[in-house]
């Protein structure tokens, strides 16, 4: 790779976070895509009054779905292999290469429309082919007269795991049909299904079943395909997740949309990053927890080195040897001694006593104690966090105990504090242990957004925090400026009131992409980047426009008086000379009862900050809550009173 | 460690006295005191910094050689003797330390006056930091003494005393006496039998000490106990951002849009502990004699018969007419490019930048949200701290405004950035930060859309079942009980008041500034004890980091009773180690519905394994097998498989498949613990992938597939991994060596 001498040199430091990721990422990921062909899977969603209603079928929504996942995997995941394998059309196909189409199709009625491989450019051409080109479709698109027989797509699909993706860690078939029961007067035909599944359950396939339901048709899992899907051996004797169904309609959320959504939920492997982690909760109690990586900074790949000179570009593979410098003879990881630079020399370890610099004992996570989360300052992160999920493969009853903890920090607002070793050998961090409340997409869907459960947020330790440059103390801004900022704030509030990161794609790593696909695909390349970042100027203007340009008219009348302000400082001779201007009025802290008093009965509290306030409020033991104007009320009702 | 330039002279007394052992110390006072004196020459050592300068004098040494002893011309100064300059102010390196610690051993005399040494290290201060204009440079001076006041000290003339403390204070020089068991009643140390010279010298130098403005007398157990906190490196503030904070596109609408001039600093940036080199020894160097010359200064940075590692590069491409169909080709012959999915596009050199986004620098606000929308575990990293331009007074109010503004509504924004043109856009949450003597904005990076990938999680609140029933009385929820005792135990093991403050007030214990980065200060430690003392072997992690692994013991007397409550509710059961050798009475394997799939499979026939399907067939035949014979049968099968899988290869198509079998072979030996099948198996294997018995006639190498075996980690079963094998790890790992 282009940029591998640059990594070679950071190695070192980099080594332990890359373990890190290449343990999780070593575990790829095999999906496969069967999508039913059938008239009814075929048939346009009925008549809507609905704006946006969806014309796709259930088959089209299904290949469209698959085509957007095939480009979020080159992005997301480059490694992993997908395909799609139609099933019940009239037209059969099977690999092409290695001339297994000699003769009869072994599986009739079963094509494959994009073998299961990472990716390449012509794999996501033809994906493009059927979605934009609906003659392309409608040829391909052609239901079967015959009984599709459920035993030879699963065993099709044992077939295309078995040679093209072997040693997969993670290997799934993902079903969407809305037929629930493909077989239901084949007795015979049904039982040989179910052995199929079994081969592929046997084999180490999980199969998601994504099933579509009718207006006048409700799918019915256990009429066939509760005999064909196994629990997850992965999730073990753990809680389970409520099926889903989808539904085509007319109206309301596509079919398309929601299906995306469901593959995307489940479109990742769920991979842990460590398995029954020992969580002492206090001595000698412990139960066992899993960790996930839901954060992930996505970056584009890596330039690479391309061959030219074949028929068709080659990615070249490098592989680095080690030298000695002097000799240029090979060198053995074994043979490497490491060295730091010290006061002029160098100071040596072998790799034995390097290995034991980095031991602190096994993997653990061993609270030390419990605070309210507000004594983690918002600046306080250095690092993404980890979720923690229980487990009970360890210790029986972790889930109750885990759920436990999980209520009680999230009902009193409070974080544990916790001694982190991930894995032998790798780095202890301090976590601030966070509890998340399960958040669902709003709207029919209803997907998980946030799951319940624990977050290990790593805690900056003193060496992380950085020193800000010296600087004046602050200039307090008058009131009424702060007032007409709250109206601009209060007028731009984001959607939902929150920061929905799904709103906002990465507008670079998307444009990479999009040109690299232009590029492969030979198409042309887009003009202008669709960057969703980017704030809705006109709308800023339309809604808050009158509030910025009052805000600034007040602030340029305050600098007035500021400037005129510091220039009789300047010209006052008397006394040490001002550094600081002073347009906030004297603390209420450095005032007298009485003074107070008369602030307050001459509304000359408003002229204090809200800090200024709060403190005062506090030295009295009073309620600091709520805006400024209650804060006022207090004060005012304080002196009235005393 | 102080910023700056720095002149440090460090007076050791060396009197034969300090050869002795006291206060029940197996070390010498001398070494006892070189402990302090050593491990603040090594922190100068790690900072690497020029601008450190340290000087060593010798105190009651032996010889007597400085400045004011045998000054050029004048006769020798007898009020100077014993003491001896080791090591003039400059720049200290680590075989300047070699040579200290020749030098620094007990001398032979008790002569040898501290004050005189404490004049001459004046001087030598004096001299090294006055500039060539004759006026003082800008730099610290500092004089540490450290001796065991068991010398004479002439203080015939009590006015010397005050010249002395005059001088320091005119030069600006601080100085510091740490003397050996001093008694220091605040520390609660004192020495019993002390003798009556050291207790005048005790009262003595503290009337030195307290006549200067910074001058420190401490007793030496103080220092050596405060050597285990670490010194924090000091970064120079780092300008992360430098322009305008806008709201609104303040070009095109001039009136309705606002900016304000800020600076962005950053805040929190994770430390990293120093960076190895790598080196070999270099066997051909050390039989050569003239490689490695005194004075050789031109390898730094190869010691002693060592060489650097380099790295070298080898890139192959996919070519059928070369063996094994791999082609090396040279890197210059190679064009840049990506990779989108398994497709190599080509980039040529004018197109380089064509991936990239056209961005212009710039910091601007997309909109704001309540905090308490805020879910702070999605935070992507290091922050931040947004501050006005501290010149420009109108953006010292405007920005004033924004904080106030958000700090009463209890919001945050979300913004924009970007850091220089065509760098990458960021989106960042800046929350209001207002202290008593500052105001500014902390920003945090959020994630984008992909950088997310939630997985679906079961509710912790509820249980689901297999039919979409919801249930919230379950074994994996919490009881009332349960529940109850949690709450009691959490509150119990509180930390938020846990701390004790300067008047014993109760305060926030381990606080960030306390905790220090366990690879950071661990490796530090490592790296200046084996400067020092390389003979010694690594040491545990420093305490001052081991502090936090555990909670504090008085904490967990506290929380006792509501701890034992809580386990005794909770019952939580630890699963016993796997119970091996479940071999004929396997756990049966049912669908959702709990179908029995092994009733409608065809169990009369013992059919054989098709190499098709053969991993499920082979654990299916497994599990219906009912001797060890029909297991050892059946496993031959899966053998012959393997075989035929990797003898019928083309090139290395079959051999991944060949492996996964292997695995799985593995696998259920391993589970059935009869590891000596599988270990008869591949023993026989290895020796036919390596004796060519197994080698293809379409291209395969039986060799290459013994990689992948031992790359797989697919050799002998052994003692580890299960009880029933006779294997020995190092067997096992012997057993990977292609012989």
């Amino acid at each position: 790779m282009a940029d591998s001498r640059e990594s070679w040199k950071n190695e070192d430091e980099e080594e332990e976070e890359e373990l890190d990721e290449a343990s999780y990422i070593a575990q790829k990921d095999a999906v496969l895509f069967a999508i039913d062909v059938s008239s009814s899977m075929l048939a346009a969603p009925p008549a809507s009054d609905a704006r946006n209603s969806e014309t796709d079928s259930p088959t089209v929504a299904a290949i469209k779905c698959a085509y957007q996942i095939m480009q979020q995997r080159i992005i997301s995941s480059p490694k992993d292999m997908m395909g799609v394998l139609l099933y019940g059309t009239e037209q059969s196909k099977f690999h092409d290469e290695d001339g297994t189409t000699r003769g009869n199709n072994p599986y009739p009625h079963c094509y494959l429309l994009s073998d299961l491989n990472v990716p390449s450019a012509e794999d996501v051409k033809a994906l493009k082919a059927i979605v934009e080109d609906e003659d392309e479709a409608n040829s391909l698109l052609v239901p079967t007269d015959e009984q599709i027989s459920m035993s030879n797509l699963l065993f099709c699909a044992n077939q295309i795991f078995t040679t093209r993706a072997p040693n997969f860690g993670s290997r799934r078939l993902f079903i969407i049909t809305d037929k629930d029961d493909p077989h239901s007067s084949d007795k015979q035909a049904r039982s040989q299904a179910t052995v199929r599944a079994k081969d592929l359950y046997d084999l180490g396939v999980v199969i998601e079943l994504f099933p579509i339901s009718h207006p006048d048709h409700d799918f019915d899992r256990s009429k066939f395909y509760d005999d064909i899907i196994y629990r997850d051996p992965i999730e073990g004797s753990d809680l389970a997740l409520g099926p889903t169904t989808l539904k085509s309609s007319g109206s309301g959320i596509s079919l398309l949309s929601s299906l995306i959504a469901d593959i995307n939920s489940k479109q990742v492997a769920k991979r842990a990053l460590f398995s029954n982690l020992p969580f002492e909760i206090g001595p000698g109690f412990r139960i066992s927890v899993k960790g996930y990586n839901l954060l992930q900074k996505q970056a584009p790949a890596r330039s690479c080195y391309v061959w030219l000179d074949g028929e068709k570009p080659q990615i070249a593979v490098g592989t680095t040897s080690r030298l000695d410098a002097d000799s240029g003879k090979d060198v053995q990881k074994a043979e490497i001694k490491k060295a730091y630079k010290f006061g002029g020399a160098q100071v040596l370890f072998t790799p034995e006593e390097q290995k034991e610099l980095k031991s602190y004992g096994s993997p653990i996570l061993r609270i030390i104690g419990f605070k309210p989360q507000n004594m983690l300052p918002f600046w306080a992160s250095v690092k993404k966090s980890t979720f923690i999920y229980p487990s009970e493969d360890d210790y029986v009853g972790s889930t109750r105990v885990f759920a436990a903890l999980w209520k009680k920090l999230l009902k009193d607002k409070k974080m544990g504090i916790a001694w982190y070793v991930a894995r032998n050998n790798a780095t202890p961090l301090l976590v601030a242990i966070l509890p998340s409340q399960e958040r669902f997409e709003e709207g029919p869907g209803s997907t998980q957004v946030i799951p319940a459960g624990l977050w290990l947020y790593p805690i900056p330790f003193a060496d992380d925090i950085r020193s800000l440059p010296e600087l004046p103390a602050p200039v307090v801004a008058p009131d009424e400026l702060i007032d007409e900022m709250r109206k601009i704030v209060q007028q731009l509030q984001l959607p939902k009131a929150r920061y929905d990161p799904s709103k906002y794609p990465n507008p670079s790593l998307q444009w990479h992409y999009k040109i690299l696909q232009a590029m492969a695909l030979e198409e042309d390349v887009p003009e202008s980047p669709d960057d969703k970042t980017i704030p809705k100027y006109r709308q800023i203007n339309n809604r808050a426009g009158e509030f910025i340009n009052n805000w600034g008219k007040i602030l340029a009348e305050s600098t007035k008086v500021l400037k005129t302000m510091k220039h009789e400082l300047d010209d006052d001779d008397v006394g040490p000379p001002a550094k600081k201007v002073k347009v906030k009025a004297q603390s209420l802290e450095d005032m007298s009862v009485d003074e107070v008093k008369k602030a307050a009965r001459d509304n000359g509290l408003t002229k204090h900050t809200v800090t200024d306030l709060k403190h005062w409020l506090a030295s009295k033991g009073l309620s600091t809550a709520g805006k400024k104007t209650d804060l006022l009320e207090r004060i005012e009702q304080w002196a009235e009173n005393s | 460690m102080e910023a700056g330039k720095q002149a440090h002279v460090y007076i050791v007394d060396q009197g034969s006295t300090t050869a002795e052992c006291h206060s029940g110390r197996v070390e010498s006072d001398l070494d006892w005191s070189l402990k302090y004196v050593y491990d603040k020459i090594a922190t100068v050592l790690a900072a690497n910094r020029t601008t450190l300068s340290v000087g060593v004098l010798g105190l009651r040494t032996d010889e007597s050689e400085n400045s004011l002893y045998n000054d050029d011309d004048g006769p020798e100064d007898e009020s100077y003797q014993h003491i001896a300059v080791h090591k003039e102010l400059g720049p200290i390196t680590l075989s300047d330390l070699g040579s200290l610690q020749e030098k620094l051993v007990p001398s032979q005399t008790e002569a040898g006056d501290a004050v005189s040494a404490i004049v001459v290290a004046i001087e030598m201060v004096n001299k090294f930091t006055t500039l060539g204009t004759g006026k003082p440079a800008k730099s610290g001076r500092k004089i540490v003494l450290v001796t065991d006041g068991q010398g004479y000290i002439d203080n015939t003339d009590p006015n010397n005393l005050d010249q002395i403390a005059l001088r320091c204070n005119e030069l600006g020089i601080e100085l510091i006496v740490l003397g050996i068991d001093f008694d220091d009643l605040d520390y609660g140390f004192k020495e019993e039998d002390k003798s009556e010279q050291k207790r005048e010298n005790e009262a003595l130098l503290k009337s030195l000490t307290d006549q200067c403005n910074k001058g420190t007398i401490a007793t030496l157990i103080e220092a050596i106990d405060n050597l285990g906190v670490p010194e924090i490196k000091s970064v120079r503030p780092y300008k992360a951002f430098g322009g305008r904070l806008a709201l609104g596109d303040y070009e095109k609408y001039p009136e309705t849009a606002l900016y304000i001039d800020v600076l962005r600093y950053t805040k929190t940036k994770k430390a990293s502990a120093p960076s190895a080199s790598s080196f070999v020894n270099n066997k051909s160097a050390s039989n050569g004699s003239s490689s490695n010359t005194l004075g050789d200064t031109d390898m730094p940075d190869a010691p002693g018969d060592l060489s650097a590692v380099k790295s070298h590069y080898l890139y192959q491409v996919n070519d059928p007419n070369y063996p094994l169909g791999k082609r090396d080709v040279d890197r210059d012959d190679l064009a840049k490019g990506y990779e989108y999915g398994r497709t190599a596009v080509h980039i040529s050199a004018a197109e380089e930048n064509v991936t990239k986004m056209d961005t212009y620098e710039g910091f601007s606000i997309i909109g704001f949200v309540p905090s308490e929308s805020f879910e702070r575990y999605l935070v992507m990293g290091e922050s931040c701290m947004t501050v006005a331009q501290s010149v420009n007074e109108k953006a010292v109010v405007a920005l004033s405004s924004l904080i106030h503004a958000l700090h009463e509504l209890d919001s945050y924004a979300v913004a924009r950035i970007v850091l220089k043109d065509m760098k990458e856009p960021k989106i960042i949450l800046l929350a209001p930060v207002i202290e008593p003597d500052f105001e500014g904005l902390a920003d945090v990076p959020l994630p984008f859309a992909e950088d997310v990938r939630m997985y679906r999680f079961p509710p912790l609140d509820r249980v689901v079942t297999t039919s979409g029933a919801t249930v919230s009385q379950h074994r994996y929820l919490p009881s009332d009980e349960l529940t109850d005792a949690m709450e009691d135990y959490v509150d119990a093991m509180d930390l938020s008041t846990f701390g004790k403050g300067e008047d014993g007030e109760p305060i926030e214990y381990m606080t960030m500034e306390e905790t220090y980065s366990p690879t950071v200060h661990r490796i530090n430690a490592a790296i200046r004890n084996r400067a020092i003392y390389p003979d010694e072997p690594i040491k545990p992690p420093p305490e001052v980091v081991m502090k936090w692994a555990n909670p504090p013991a008085d904490l967990i007397t506290n929380a006792a009773s509501q701890l034992k409550r809580l386990q005794k509710v909770a019952d939580v059961k630890k699963v016993e180690a796997k119970k091996k050798g479940k071999r004929f009475n396997r756990e049966q394997i049912t669908p959702l519905s709990g179908l029995d799939i092994d009733a409608l499979l065809d169990t009369n026939t013992t059919q054989a394994i098709s190499s098709e399907n053969s991993i499920p067939e082979f654990r299916q035949a497994l599990g219906r097998t009912t001797s060890e014979a029909e297991i050892l049968s059946t496993t031959k099968q899966m053998g012959a498989i393997i075989r035929k899988l990797v003898k019928e290869s083309v090139g290395e198509a079959s051999y991944a498949r060949a492996l996964e079998n292997l695995r799985v072979m593995r696998e259920e030996m391993v589970d059935l613990d009869m590891p000596e099948i599988y270990n008869d198996f591949v023993k026989a294997l290895k020796k036919a992938l390596l004796g060519g018995e197994l080698d293809s006639n379409n291209g395969g190498e039986g060799k290459v597939f013994w990689v992948d075996v031992k790359r797989g980690k697919l050799g002998l079963i052994d003692q580890s991994t299960t009880d029933g094998s006779n294997v020995t790890a190092e067997e096992a790992s012997e057993f990977y060596s292609s012989k």
